[in-house]
């Protein structure tokens, strides 16, 4: 393990902190509910959902958070903004911390925007994200809210090399006029973090264990990333038992984490279960590696609760 | 045209059925079974899944329409990609003209293989249609029209090329994009 030279900045969104030096800070953990194909959505176009299993879920994330240390988020994703009222209403009720807005449409995630706004939840919502696919609506939706928190997502489909990757963040490369750090700073916001993008196993997902490195070398901002979806679409693992996939998908989450990953957006909330104690292991391997590279670790990681 | 036992040259979350025929199908967001189809499975996104989809037809030059069918996966819009990509091809910076989908890039494709695509199928636009039923009725008539594209297999290189770095002497590893680590005290620098 390794202490970075650069300054590490820590976002602060809702009392969950997000980076720092490896070690330093627990990973914070997120686990998406109402995704597409989730089981306890009756309607998405509505928003219907199964109150008492999504509470379950909630409240699970939340114990294992309590007894790891790792930090939650809730990563709420609505195909509309009619069932992401009713998400977030939800929401509210049952959940004090940090929220992850997310939809495949931007002009639902324009509307999140300004709904968290409009009652007053902006200080605790993740716009997700800033990225090549933000539309001009979009940044003007934005622009309006008082959001201060995004993740930016540096997936750069003509130049999928670590230096890509790093050019969408900076300078736009060849696709942007402006990068993408540019952009957040103009938008207003003040809590950046930082994702690779991770792509299918085969076609570079590898890259986004380096880049994490590198763009907090260069940064010196909170990165982290949906490795779960590298091994989601791995259509070899498809075949094979729940145990195996669930093996893959805790491996793939510690090496995010082993390559300087301060935040995973680890699918499913259902994967909590699994997840966490992964999580907690890979910090408290990585907390004794740097105790002797003058990093100091927060009382409340997991490296001063479980061993 | 006999096809050899290497296609598709590419893996992915499709199944083939007859080599020889001249029907592909993406069934975008949706799963269905169509056997009647040479090639058949989803695509979920709008550039990665795109190429996928091309150059795996242009190796079979047996295929001449590309029948696009199934729920669009929103947001990325890959039937969308695909249809326009036929249409209209890339631009200099290797976006797909007209897409409206969220990323809409070919990166990993050389433009001839393009051209090929779009001179070699025919696209039939079934988007949104997910009845199988339908979409075998319409494969079973063109499965056998008209003859195998003029050229052969139109096979993409596996051979990557590996960008020459020369890594600054004195460091202890060095990890690309200007960064080093010195192992002396553990610390990630810049170069």
């Amino acid at each position: 393990m390794f202490r970075f030279q650069k300054e590490q900045s820590v976002a602060n969104i809702a009392g969950v902190k997000f980076g720092g030096q490896p070690g330093e800070y627990p990973t914070v953990l997120a686990g998406t509910i109402f995704y597409q194909g989730h089981k306890i959505v009756e309607d998405d176009e509505k928003g219907i959902f199964n109150r008492k299993a999504a509470e379950t879920l909630v409240t699970g994330q939340a114990e294992l958070s309590e007894e790891t240390g790792n930090p939650a988020v809730l990563h709420i994703y609505a195909k509309t903004s009619i069932a992401f009222e009713r998400y977030l209403s939800f929401a509210e009720d049952i959940w004090p911390g940090p929220i992850i807005l997310d939809s495949a449409d931007s002009a639902v995630r324009a509307c999140m925007a300004g709904l968290v706004t409009e009652i007053g939840y902006a200080d605790k919502a993740i716009y997700n994200s800033l990225s090549l696919a933000t539309s001009e609506a979009e940044v003007q939706s934005i622009k309006e809210s008082d959001i201060d928190s995004s993740i930016l997502l540096a997936y750069n489909p003509s130049d999928t090399s670590v230096d890509g990757h790093m050019a969408i963040l900076e300078t736009g490369g060849s696709v942007r006029d402006h990068g993408l750090v540019p952009l957040a700073k103009e938008l207003g916001m003040t809590n950046l973090l930082v994702d690779p993008g991770v792509a299918p196993l085969g076609s570079g997902a590898g890259s986004a264990l380096r880049f994490s490195v590198v763009a907090k070398a260069r940064l010196g901002l909170p990165v982290g990333s949906g490795i779960h979806n590298a091994i989601s679409a791995w259509t070899w693992l498809k075949s094979k038992s729940p145990q195996v996939r669930k093996s893959c998908d805790a491996s793939a989450s510690a090496m995010q984490l082993l390559a300087s990953g301060d935040f995973l957006l680890y699918g499913p909330i259902e994967n909590a279960g699994f997840i966490f104690p992964a999580a907690a292991m890979a910090d408290i391997m990585v907390a004794e590696a740097v105790r002797d590279l003058d990093i100091w670790t927060v009382e409340s990681h997991p490296v001063n609760r479980l061993v | 045209m006999t096809q050899g036992p290497g296609w598709p040259p590419l893996r992915g979350d499709y199944s083939v059925t007859d080599t020889l025929g001249r029907v592909a199908a993406v069934t975008l967001a949706s799963s269905m079974k169509l056997p009647y189809a040479a090639i058949y499975g989803p695509c979920r996104t709008e550039n990665l899944g795109v190429e996928k989809v091309v150059a795996n037809i242009i190796s079979n030059p047996n295929i001449r329409y590309l029948v696009v069918c199934g729920a669009e996966s929103k947001g990325h819009l890959p039937g969308d990609a695909i249809i326009a990509l036929h249409k209209n091809g890339v631009d200099e910076s290797r976006r797909i003209i007209g897409a409206k989908g969220a990323i809409p890039f070919i990166e990993n494709l050389p433009m001839e293989a393009l051209e090929r695509f779009r001179q070699q199928v025919e696209i039939v636009d079934k988007r949104g249609l997910e009845d199988a039923g339908q979409i075998e009725a319409l494969i079973e008539d063109l499965r056998f029209k008209g003859e195998p594209y003029r050229e052969g297999p139109y096979l993409l290189s596996q051979k990557r090329s590996r960008p020459k770095i020369v890594a600054p002497e004195g460091i202890d590893a060095f990890l690309g994009s200007g960064m080093a680590l010195d192992a002396r005290a553990w610390l990630v620098v810049t170069i």
